[in-house]
């Protein structure tokens, strides 16, 4: 079967500056995937080649078989695959029910033409389905800039799935997250996989959370890939251990 | 305040010539005519984020082209007036794809220079324009064989084209098209994450606000009978920007009333001239420090929510 998503030789150079070289991996239809390495390690530059805000400077990233690589990022999510961010991004004025139902507006009416060929949306109703799939259909009246940070970043989520992706990107979705918090998202994200069958790319530096959220995880430090294997070859790995978390740190 | 009974009470005015029954008055209302869907026309771009001074520059193509059309090819003048708004709309959508990557301050300059040049060509180009001196003789409007020779009947139409330029953007805000626009202006990034085509909506906003600055302009050729370069020149596009500040950018009624109150303010202030730009430069302060949101937000015609 097609991987959902490639990666191949991926590199991309600031100038003299190797951010990322050669970095390779397959992802499979409805796999969580981790990218994780140390601060600097060219995590957030290879989230945003595969997401479309940088063009890779060498190699090649294609989603079900087709070449992606330079898109812009709006046509990466229009072709399915959608993200979140670090921080939190919404319309932080208006209601939840809002912010989820003008994502889904700009999801399918996303253009000039395909504004006026997608006249008829079912919105309030797809608004409120993922609103009862995140959890915050109690909260749907909520101004989001109200909302706990921890339920920002839920409706980011959200507003993410209105672009019915098959691949999710999401950038360090734990930061800034207590740890119930981090629970919520973390089972959030399984049922993502589980009931909507979306693949799902983490770049993260929350340990727990990636070792027990993901099928593989891919290690870098310095732009460079050092080993991918599952959460516990990972632990197990020595390069790994002294590479990026240094001799005396223990996995939790 | 709602906003339908300020439509309204703008609805009133625009019958007050008509009881005045004065040239004077008359020529005064056909300007605002004029200028009310040029400043709407300024608001389509702010409303996605970008301050475009090409404006005054789609008004000369819009003007030029229909009164050449119809002096030198006889085309007949409502055919001109189109066509004209149609010469500023391909040359919109020619050059957008360029201008609309390029944001903020610098889109303000490279749209300023290529009003610039456009003018310059006006100037130069004398044998096709006049030049300076000026384009004469441009014939009086007439649609469907009725001559339009008193000056009411070019208000009339004026009123007509003011309306429909107000109806379509006031829908366009109203529809889901503005909140795509709002989310382009709030957080491009975001906006694009979900899918939308940033730069496709960025050329729709700047196509439709040529083409409605372009038919101004060919209004206003046939208006006045006469064009020189200098009216589509920073003159105009000051005036434009002091429609929305004032006006308040947030919504389409926002340049309307600061058009009204501004197209005027020359008359009023015939016996002092000298002060004009004095009250426009001490009007711009206290609105961009005490009412950042013009009269628009000073009657409460904008959502909370949608104030920036």
């Amino acid at each position: 079967m097609t991987p959902i998503l490639s990666v191949q030789g991926v590199g991309k150079r600031f100038g003299g500056l190797h951010a990322v070289s050669d970095v390779s991996f397959d992802m499979q239809h409805g796999e969580i995937f981790g990218v994780i390495g140390p601060n600097g390690a060219g995590k957030t530059t290879l989230f945003n080649v595969v997401a479309g805000y940088f063009k890779p400077t060498a190699g090649k990233v294609s989603f079900e078989g087709e070449d992606i690589s330079g898109l812009p990022s709006d046509e990466i999510a229009r072709r399915g695959i959608a993200r979140t961010f670090q921080a939190v991004y919404n319309y932080s004025k208006h209601t939840v029910e809002e912010n989820l139902r003008r994502s889904e507006v700009i999801a399918r009416r996303h253009g000039p033409v395909a504004y006026f060929k997608n006249r008829n949306l079912a919105a309030v109703a797809d608004s409120r389905r993922v609103a009862d799939f995140v959890g915050l259909s109690s909260l749907m009246n909520n101004v989001a800039g109200s909302l706990a940070y921890g339920q920002q970043k839920i409706l980011g989520i959200g507003m993410a799935m209105m672009v019915s992706p098959k691949l999710m990107l999401m950038d360090e979705p734990a930061a800034g997250l207590n740890s119930s918090e981090k629970m919520v998202i973390g089972r959030l994200i399984r049922k993502l996989r589980d009931e909507r069958g979306i693949g799902i790319l983490i770049v993260e530096h929350d340990m727990p959370l990636v070792m027990g959220l993901c099928d593989r995880i891919l290690v870098i430090n310095q732009g460079k890939p050092i080993t991918t294997g599952t959460p516990a070859e990972i632990k197990a790995d020595a390069r790994v251990i002294d590479a990026y978390l240094g001799q005396d740190y223990e996995f939790a | 305040m709602k906003s339908r009974y300020v439509i309204l009470a703008v609805a009133v005015l625009a019958v007050v010539p008509w009881i005045l029954d004065n040239r004077y008055f008359f020529h005064i209302a056909t300007m605002a005519t004029i200028m009310i869907p040029l400043a709407i026309s300024m608001n389509l771009m702010l409303k996605i984020g970008q301050l475009s001074l090409a404006q005054g520059a789609f008004m000369g193509l819009g003007g030029y082209g229909a009164a050449l059309l119809t002096m030198r090819l006889g085309v007949p003048p409502m055919v001109s007036l189109l066509t004209g708004g149609l010469i500023a709309a391909v040359v919109a959508a020619v050059f957008g794809p360029i201008f609309l990557r390029i944001k903020g301050t610098y889109f303000v300059l490279l749209t300023f220079s290529f009003g610039e040049i456009v003018n310059l060509i006006m100037q130069d180009w004398i044998s096709l324009t006049g030049g300076n001196s000026g384009l004469y003789g441009i014939p009086k409007f007439s649609i469907f064989g009725f001559r339009l020779t008193a000056i009411s009947h070019y208000y009339a139409m004026g009123l007509i084209f003011t309306a429909i330029s107000f109806g379509v953007l006031w829908a366009i805000e109203r529809s889901d098209i503005g909140a795509i626009f709002q989310s382009l202006n709030e957080n491009e990034m975001v906006t694009r994450s979900l899918g939308g085509n940033a730069i496709a909506w960025r050329i729709a906003a700047f196509v439709l606000s040529a083409l409605i600055a372009g038919i101004a302009g060919g209004f206003y050729a046939f208006y006045l009978g006469l064009l020189t370069p200098d009216a589509f020149g920073m003159r105009t596009l000051v005036d434009l920007i002091v429609m929305n500040t004032i006006g308040g950018p947030a919504s389409v009624i926002g340049p309307m009333l600061g058009a009204i109150l501004i197209v005027p303010l020359p008359e009023l202030l015939r016996e002092a001239r000298q002060y004009q730009l004095l009250i426009y430069g001490i009007s711009l302060g206290v609105f961009l420090m005490f009412f950042r949101q013009g009269l628009v937000g000073l009657l409460r015609l904008d959502k909370p929510g949608d104030r920036p």
